[in-house]
């Protein structure tokens, strides 16, 4: 069981280690994307460089974004930074999973940020598809609603 | 097809600009719908205090994404990169123009490394989104 509690600058701990579930990309999860952010290049739906489709760059981002929400309840918390580093193509039939660091909290101008690194990982391969940070604002104690 | 020729890449050369008008419907589909959302609920968003909601900053690094394959191709989609700062939401409704400027080029290893000075600007004139996104060119 997991016990979930509101996320904080109090509770949050720089080391904690998060883990999303896996997640089987499928072909109806390419178009939904290329619809969200009209981007239908021919790369994503035909023939590719690398032989057959790949998939958008970024459409893993959430399930790197929401590594959190398999430990705590967020409260709406808006983003600061976002670094992607792009290594391999992504495909449709891939079973990916984010793993994912707290590597520091820090005030900044009477707000609070938690700067989290990750992984997104092939779980077949083990190859690294997407590396990067994330530095989002949370709210500094106990608060309630999203 | 292969990289880009470095060569071809002027420092200075501005990309055309991309004019994204962004609907709810497309917020649900990037979100995932679910109540007491900022991003997909109207009331909520409004009772924290925005007049409607908004789209999550990852949508806008899916447009630098766009911008930077159309531009540099495979040397995005393997090596590319990118570092993005938020300034301002971005609510349902509003039309996003991405501009971006080639910056630098730098060897790195056997490529050459193009980094591209990107900006986001709404139909207010603010600009909600600010940085850089790199990729490689031969």
């Amino acid at each position: 069981m997991v016990e979930f509690k509101t996320i904080s600058y109090d509770v949050v701990q720089v080391g904690e280690e998060f883990r999303s579930d896996d997640f089987l990309i499928k072909p109806e999860d390419v178009e939904t994307f290329a619809y969200a952010v009209d981007d239908h290049h021919p790369w994503y739906f035909d023939e590719s460089p690398y032989g057959g489709p790949i998939a958008h760059p970024v459409l893993l981002g959430n399930q790197a974004l929401m590594m959190r929400h398999s430990r705590y309840i967020i409260p709406a918390g808006l983003h600061a930074k976002i670094q992607f580093e792009f290594l391999e193509p992504i495909r449709a039939g891939m079973r990916v999973r984010s793993y994912g660091k707290v590597i520091d909290k820090f005030e900044k101008r009477g707000r609070y940020y938690m700067v989290t690194e990750f992984a997104t990982k092939d779980e077949e391969s083990g190859a690294v598809l997407v590396r990067g940070q994330f530095t989002q604002n949370i709210f500094k104690g106990e608060t309630h609603g999203a | 097809m292969g990289l880009k020729a470095a060569d071809s890449i002027e420092i200075g050369h501005e990309l055309a600009p991309r004019v994204k008008p962004i609907a709810q419907r497309q917020i649900d589909c990037y979100s995932g719908v679910r109540p007491k959302s900022i991003h997909t609920d109207a009331e909520w968003a409004k009772k924290k205090g925005f007049a409607a909601p908004l789209a999550q900053g990852l949508m806008s690094t899916a447009y630098v994404s766009q911008m930077m394959v159309d531009f540099l191709g495979e040397g995005f989609v393997r090596g590319g990169k990118i570092s993005a700062s938020f300034i301002k939401p971005v609510l349902a409704g509003d039309t996003l123009t991405m501009h971006g400027a080639v910056k630098s080029k730098e060897a790195e290893g056997p490529h050459t490394r193009v980094t591209v000075e990107f900006w986001c600007v709404s139909q207010r004139g603010e600009k909600t989104m600010v940085g850089t996104a790199s990729g490689l060119a031969a």
